[in-house]
């Protein structure tokens, strides 16, 4: 083929695809996931995958749904925020110390789960003599609860209201004084073990407040007052925050080791889309060689060349994936690649064959070879141009198979451990018992992509096939 | 060729995956047997040294303490069958395993401890719930198929090919958590949990089955039947172009009996070999819908196998999996040569 015939029909190809309206979807569908997988340290982060299998996200409230829930809920619930100083206003007192206000304008029927200060840096030269530290909190209403009383800060210090034990036993006061209730010694020891600190700090000060079902709205202010006690104290609070931490998180919510499940779709576009890509090109190439080469020898060695095809053909891919995945322990991205390639090949090996033979067998083959053409000659001039459109259909169709397989591999937990993929994803889901605990953010999502990959290639491959075979047309 | 003589080719390759396929996989697993075994030796050394009687004999005479830890590394290994060569080991594996002998699981599944027994009770269970599920989907699939098929470039056919496209693209058993949300989370209406009642007995216990194996048949046929479908549509168009249809419509044949008669009998031997390949698919994507589904079958022993690191019921497993496809493919031929006479006489 010369270059010209190449751009012709790439113009004809072109031309002809435009009026193959889900060829066009299914393109438009995989160049945004192009997009999201070359893109996926500038959407989200760059240590993600570094991140993902080894720790726990402990910045990140566990098991809670997406923030665009509350569109869908008569019940707002607070999302995940995470103030930095720049976020505070800060006061130097007088005689040594500072005065950190942390403002917090409540708009949620449910409170954050807790709020986190750390990030204290605190160097001092004698360890008695650490600086104290007051937190109060000023409610909207106008009420003061004091959570914390001159605590020594030091460098490893971190606050959580939610669960410190001063905190419980001051708010437990304070809403006792507020409530009027009268509380035999049980019922006080079970209340002060059993209840939401926060529910009680950002709900309205009644009789109700230990139920903790009437939020009240407004700004509050936490004020942090920090003394610096005698001796030599520098405080440095540069790396200061105050996590909010909420009772929904980002665009798609958050798992039980508390990951954003939205970084997690985002990075595994690359696993899918990359083991997808090279499975089906390598596996079809494989296979078109194979196929046109034993059509093209033909006698003993096409007749042993397809008993080893139908001796591949017979084997059942996935229990032997398992096995060997059960044997390897963890199978490497690569693995997988090339263990589906290595079954992958048989079907279109079975197929280019027999376009092959039928091909091998017209006029013009023959009449090139009497003008003495060499079998690579014929085979890479004549016989190679006229499979190429089925190889490429049938690449765009293998794609979905090795993003499933690789999903399915994975789910069972015998795929790449150091990756992110859906299937991983899907795997830890379903030994959280995500399904019958109801998170469904953390369940759909990941098939849905799975989904998606796989209807764009299909698209795609339907498309190409329409286009290159047309006698896929009368169909 | 001879139908029998194909038939008999067909068997005999079967055999040779068969046996070639549990002989690379013996490799595997004496491979892992051993490392198993030698961490077990270890231990059980490592425990018996802290006996009092032995620390006395360590502590007043080392040589015949390392002469009694030779001793009794040596006994472990002959108990373990290390002594033997490896390729010893690997060929008796194979046999026993060619012989259904895959040994004891450490734990017991479904209340046995003998893998051929544990896999006994699982394969009637798991042909249940696919047996069941191809039967509708072969349904479902010929009436929409011929429907489709019929209206060929209509909105039924467009439609059909579009939920085709979309179910295809669909994991199943990624379908199936989706559907326990949503039925039994959500809606509450099936149980999300298929494992059946082991304290219920006799009609109580399968009426039980039965209801718990809805949610994983919708599953299944959920996701297969669209697919299915189109695969008949194709079929049955390319036969409907064939010259006997038109003479068939020529002669006055009504069009019932021509697309019933006429156009499905020609179609049969490909949509009967699809229905079959078809099961046979399926058994690859139940493994995991089952495990999803914890349905008591062979995807559930998979499952179970490979988070206790079960090395003997996985080596069972695959085995009796492996042995049903190789079978289901020489059925289906029998059957395509049954039903197309080309096949029978020779190509």
């Amino acid at each position: 083929m010369r270059l010209e015939d190449v751009v012709d029909s790439a113009k004809d190809f072109l031309y002809e695809f435009r009026y193959q309206k889900g060829g066009i979807l299914g393109f438009i569908l995989l160049i945004l996931l192009i997009l999201a997988a070359v893109f996926a340290p500038n959407i989200t982060s760059p240590d993600v995958p570094e991140r993902w299998s080894k720790e726990f996200w402990v910045e990140n409230p566990p098991n809670v749904p997406p923030t665009w829930i509350n569109y869908f809920s008569s019940e707002k619930l607070a999302p995940h925020e995470i103030l930095s100083l720049d976020d505070m206003q800060v006061e130097e007192l007088d005689g040594g110390g500072v005065l950190l206000r942390i403002v917090y304008k409540n708009t949620y029927d449910v409170p954050p789960k807790d709020i986190i200060l750390q990030g204290f840096n605190v160097s001092s030269s004698d360890a008695r003599n650490k600086p104290l530290m007051t937190i109060t909190l000023k409610r909207p209403d106008g009420s003061e609860v004091v959570l914390i009383e001159d605590r020594k800060v030091s460098s490893n210090t971190v606050i959580q209201i939610a669960t410190n034990t001063e905190v419980r036993k001051n708010v437990f006061e304070w809403a006792k004084k507020v409530s009027g209730a009268k509380l035999s010694p049980s019922e006080e020891i079970k209340l002060q073990a059993l209840m939401d600190t926060m529910k009680i700090l950002f709900g309205k000060a009644d009789e109700n407040i230990f139920e903790g079902t009437s939020p009240l709205h407004g700004d509050y202010v936490f004020e942090v007052k920090i003394t610096y006690q005698d001796g030599d104290n520098t405080l440095d609070l540069s790396n200061l925050t105050a996590i909010f931490s909420g009772r929904t998180y980002g665009l798609m919510g958050t798992d039980s080791k508390g990951r954003d499940i939205w970084a997690g779709l985002v990075w595994g576009t690359r696993v899918s889309l990359s083991v997808g890509i090279a499975v089906a090109v390598l596996s079809v190439l494989i296979g078109i060689v194979y196929g046109v080469a034993s059509a093209y020898f033909g006698g003993w060695k096409d007749e042993a060349l397809q008993r080893f095809n139908e001796f591949m053909f017979s084997m059942p891919v996935l229990p032997i994936l398992i096995l060997l995945g059960a044997y390897l322990g963890h199978m490497a991205l690569s693995q997988i690649v090339l263990l589906l390639v290595l079954f992958g090949w048989v079907g279109v090996a079975k197929v280019a064959r027999s376009m092959a033979l039928q091909i091998k067998e017209q006029t013009f083959v023959e009449a090139a070879r009497a003008l003495g053409a060499g079998s690579g000659r014929v085979v890479f001039k004549h016989i190679m141009p006229q499979i190429m459109p089925y190889a490429f259909s049938q690449m765009a169709l293998s794609v979905p198979y090795a993003v499933m397989t690789e999903a399915a591999l994975s789910f069972l937990g015998i795929g790449d451990p150091t990756a992110v993929t859906w299937g991983q994803m899907l795997y830890d889901a379903q030994n959280a018992g995500a399904t019958i605990n109801g998170y469904w953010w953390w369940v759909i999502p990941p098939g849905l992509a799975i989904a998606l990959v796989g209807l764009a290639f299909v698209l795609i491959g339907v498309a190409l096939d329409r286009i290159l075979n047309p006698r896929m047309r009368t169909l | 060729m001879s139908f029998a003589r194909y038939l008999g080719i067909r068997i005999f390759n079967a055999l040779l995956v068969l046996i070639f396929v549990t002989f690379v996989v013996s490799i595997l697993f004496v491979k892992v047997a051993e490392d198993d075994a030698k961490t077990r030796i270890a231990e059980v050394i490592n425990n018996e040294a802290r006996n009092p009687a032995i620390l006395r004999l360590k502590a007043s005479d080392p040589e015949a303490f390392e002469k009694w830890k030779s001793n009794r590394e040596e006994q472990l290994r002959r108990e373990f069958e290390l002594d033997k060569p490896f390729w010893e080991r690997v060929i008796s594996k194979t046999k026993n395993t060619l012989l259904l002998n895959f040994g004891n699981a450490r734990s017991p599944v479904f209340g046995e401890i003998k893998v051929s027994k544990i896999i006994e009770k699982a394969i009637p269970r798991t042909v249940l719930l696919f047996t069941t599920a191809q039967i509708i989907i072969t349904f479902i699939g010929l009436l929409l198929g011929i429907k489709a098929a019929q209206k060929a470039g209509k909105f039924v056919d467009k439609l059909l090919s579009v939920l085709a496209m979309l179910t295809a693209s669909l994991p199943m058993w990624w379908v199936g958590m989706v559907f326990i949300l949503a039925f039994s989370f959500q809606l509450g209406i099936f149980p999300a949990s298929s494992l059946p009642n082991p304290n219920l007995e006799g009609f109580a216990y399968y009426k039980d089955l039965l209801w718990r194996m809805v949610l994983p048949l919708i599953t299944v046929v959920f996701v297969s039947f669209g697919g299915w479908a189109y695969t008949t549509r194709n079929i049955m168009i390319s036969t409907m172009h064939e010259d006997f249809i038109t003479v068939a419509r020529a002669k006055g044949v009504p069009e019932n009996r021509v697309i019933y008669g006429h156009a499905l009998k020609a179609a049969s031997p490909p949509i009967v070999t699809n229905v079959i390949i078809g099961l046979l698919g399926s058994l690859g994507g139940a493994i995991i819908t089952e495990a999803v589904f914890n349905w008591p079958g062979m995807g559930r022993l998979y499952w179970v196998a490979l988070q206790q690191s079960e090395v003997n019921l996985l080596m069972g497993v695959t085995y009796v999996t492996v042995a049903l496809f190789l079978a289901s493919m020489i059925i289906a031929d029998v059957i395509y040569g049954y039903l197309d006479p080309r096949v029978r006489v020779g190509r």
